[in-house]
């Protein structure tokens, strides 16, 4: 059974109390309701009415209901809490869609995408490879980066017109602060709640400060209580140009639920070592299948909700069970027209600092995914190219205006752009990566820095784990030293290290007696008297240093294997 | 292996600096041998510098602390970084000596 971390307070697993859930569930919808900005933008770009963006949004509560709960079951979806949400992957094709097609080219080209991710989803495993940890991580960490870059945005008001004033920069302080201060500082129920508090006290701030426009409130008068969602707009096109630009979007969404899952499953697992992919497979269907419901059912492209997960990092409340009650109010909610404005006309100071707090969570968890294994120099510029060019698309736009028509697509966003240089310089540095590497030591000359340094070196090039990596180079050092002093070899001793994803496997030959590997430790008695008792402490340190050792002697060669999972 | 050494208030602090191996062994278990050899003395030895320890290091330590109980003087061992602590308790050398977290503490315990 996985270990909890320290800082989890429910794992996926776990049922928390009905109060956590039902305060975990608010703070979830707050946190997504920022996202629901993306279909009325889309609706807007395609000349639609405020009664059409409305329509999108409640069809839109529709979809993360079933998809919250696609996700959520263990064995239909990733078994996690993070639920989909409209979002700012799809924005930019779909802005593109609306302008040359309308809603039915946007809701067309949105099944598409969805279809082409759930394809995608039977090929991940076979494809795992070319997406190893740390470009999962690296899709979290640039999601991360983005999201704050859009919150930051949010808080300062950039092109805001009119521009924000000194009372909204009090009430970005304000509910900043409250979330960071309850987070660090707070215990218990304050602490699971650090959000929705924050939210409340930037809500209050804003009413305090007279931030609420009129027109919010008439806005919010007139929207009826219950109404059934509109379907009038329920046409599809389909347009071969936007197949590119949707089916990128396809992979960089799949490689985003990806990262989410592998951010779920570190958070839940304190032992974490290597991602589930079926669990990941699982998810990206569910992911794919809520992208193309939303396309059947009249709405804009979904993906699993980055800021959720940061969330439930940042409250240590991992429960799917939130998932379980949060589905069926979301199914409600779009029915309930009124309750979606509320959250809909969230004021920016307050979202802003919302959506910063979880990206800040989002970001730090890819940079320790992109961590837990060794980096070579390949793999520093399979990830430091792949971050810099993605960045340059929001440092520096306009940049890429000049690049040909058909690489456009790729260049709409720093989570397409980066996520596809990452699998594109993956793939080409590959080739000539050895999965087995080779060492002579001369036993007249064994030299420990470069014993260390092969195991470092084929450990980074291979992208294996730091402590399985430190294991081996004990193992190999303290093996070459005993043999060494105590077995005579004849002539060289030939090292090989073999790894796959799994496994690191190496092996010791030499010409002479084989190595004592002892299941008892000699007593310290032994060990001092003589060097036959330190010979023997050896073998036994060897013996339980790896997960499996054996000794063989054959025609007067011998040969120590050690195995290592991995 | 480099060792470095320095006195605080009576107590012997010796750096152990890199890799403890067959090779290097001889050398820091003579060091060693010349401070608990005085009757009464205390010594502690950082490990926080400590790269590597081979079973050759392991026998110079056992060596030490039963040359420090004949001699009724302290030896204490501190600062194990997580990989050494790993080895010491792969080999069942965890309880045989006294091991403080920081020199601070292993200087308190000992004088």
């Amino acid at each position: 059974m996985p270990k909890k971390p320290p800082n989890i307070l429910y794992r996926a697993d776990e049922t928390p109390p009905h109060t956590v859930t039902g305060l975990t569930v608010v703070q979830q919808f707050g946190l997504m309701s920022i996202n629901l900005i993306y279909p009325v933008l889309i609706g807007r770009e395609a000349g639609g009415t405020a009664h059409l963006a409305g329509d999108l949004v409640s069809l839109a509560f529709l979809v993360i209901g079933v998809g919250a709960l696609l996700q959520a079951l263990p064995r239909v979806g990733s078994g996690f809490l993070c639920q989909p949400v409209p979002s700012a992957v799809y924005l930019i094709p779909s802005l593109l869609a609306a302008r040359r097609g309308g809603v039915p080219l946007v809701l067309g080209m949105t099944v598409c995408a969805g279809v082409l991710e759930m394809s995608l989803s039977r090929a991940l495993r076979r494809l795992r490879p070319l997406f190893p940890p740390e470009i999962a991580g690296l899709v979290v960490a640039l999601t991360g980066l983005t999201t704050g870059a859009v919150a930051l945005r949010m808080t300062l008001g950039v092109n805001a017109s009119p521009a924000p004033g000194a009372s909204a920069a009090v009430v970005s302080v304000v509910t900043l602060g409250t979330m960071v201060t309850l987070n660090v500082w707070g215990r218990g129920m304050l602490r699971l709640t650090c959000v929705l508090v924050g939210m409340i006290a930037g809500y209050g701030m804003t009413a305090v400060l007279g931030g609420f426009r009129p027109a919010d409130w008439e806005t919010l008068v007139a929207t009826p209580w219950v109404k059934l969602p509109g379907f009038d707009h329920l046409h599809w096109a389909f347009d071969a140009g936007l197949v590119i630009p949707f089916a990128i979007v396809a992979v960089a969404a799949a490689l985003k639920v990806a990262g989410n899952i592998t951010t779920c499953q570190k958070l839940d697992d304190a032992d974490w070592v290597r991602a589930d992919m079926t669990s990941i497979s699982r998810g990206v269907l569910a992911d794919g299948v809520t992208t193309t419901l939303a396309g059947v059912v009249g709405t804009t492209g979904m993906n699993s909700s980055s800021p959720a997960v940061g969330l439930a990092s940042a409250t240590g409340i991992l429960s799917r069970r939130i998932a379980y009650v949060l589905a069926p109010l979301l199914v409600l909610f779009a029915f309930l027209p009124k309750l979606g404005v509320l959250f809909f006309l969230m004021p920016p100071a307050v979202a802003g600092p919302a959506l910063l707090f979880s990206a800040t969570f989002m970001f730090v968890n890819g940079l320790e995914i992109m961590a837990s294994r060794l980096l070579d120099s390949r793999r520093t510029f399979v990830i430091g190219l792949s971050i810099m060019c993605g960045l340059a698309i929001d440092f520096l736009p306009g940049a890429f205006a000049r690049f040909p028509a058909w690489v456009q697509p790729v260049l709409v966003s720093s989570i397409v752009l980066g996520p596809v240089m990452a699998l594109l310089l993956n793939g080409l540095f590959r080739l000539g990566v050895r999965k087995t590497q080779r060492l002579v030591v001369e036993p007249a000359a064994v030299d420990s820095a470069s014993i260390d340094a092969f195991m470092e070196g084929s450990g980074a090039g291979w992208g294996a784990r730091r402590d399985v990596i430190d294991r081996a180079s004990f193992s190999l050092a303290q093996s070459i030293e005993v043999v060494v002093d105590s077995c005579e070899p004849q002539g060289p001793l030939d090292i090989e290290a073999s790894f796959d994803e799994f496994s690191l496997d190496v092996r010791v030959a030499y010409t002479g007696p084989p190595l004592e590997l002892p299941e008892q430790r000699p007593s310290n008695e032994e060990i001092i008297a003589s060097d036959a008792g330190q010979r023997r402490l050896a073998g036994f340190m060897l013996r339980r240093h790896a997960d499996r050792v054996q000794a063989v002697h054959r025609a007067g060669r011998s040969t120590i294997l050690f195995h290592f999972d991995h | 292996m480099e060792l470095l050494e320095e006195q605080i208030t009576g107590v012997t602090a010796l750096v152990v600096r890199g890799r403890v191996d067959s090779t290097t062994a001889p050398t820091f278990g003579q060091r060693l041998e010349s401070v608990i050899a005085v009757p009464k003395s205390r010594l502690v030895v950082d490990f926080r510098e400590l790269e590597y320890i081979s079973s050759a290091g392991f026998r110079v330590l056992l060596v030490a602390a039963k040359r420090a109980e004949d001699a009724g003087s302290r030896l204490i061992l501190c600062s194990l970084s997580a990989k050494v602590r790993q080895l010491f308790d792969l080999g069942g050398f965890l309880d045989l000596f006294t091991i403080a977290a920081s020199r601070d503490d292993a200087i308190l315990a000992a004088s």
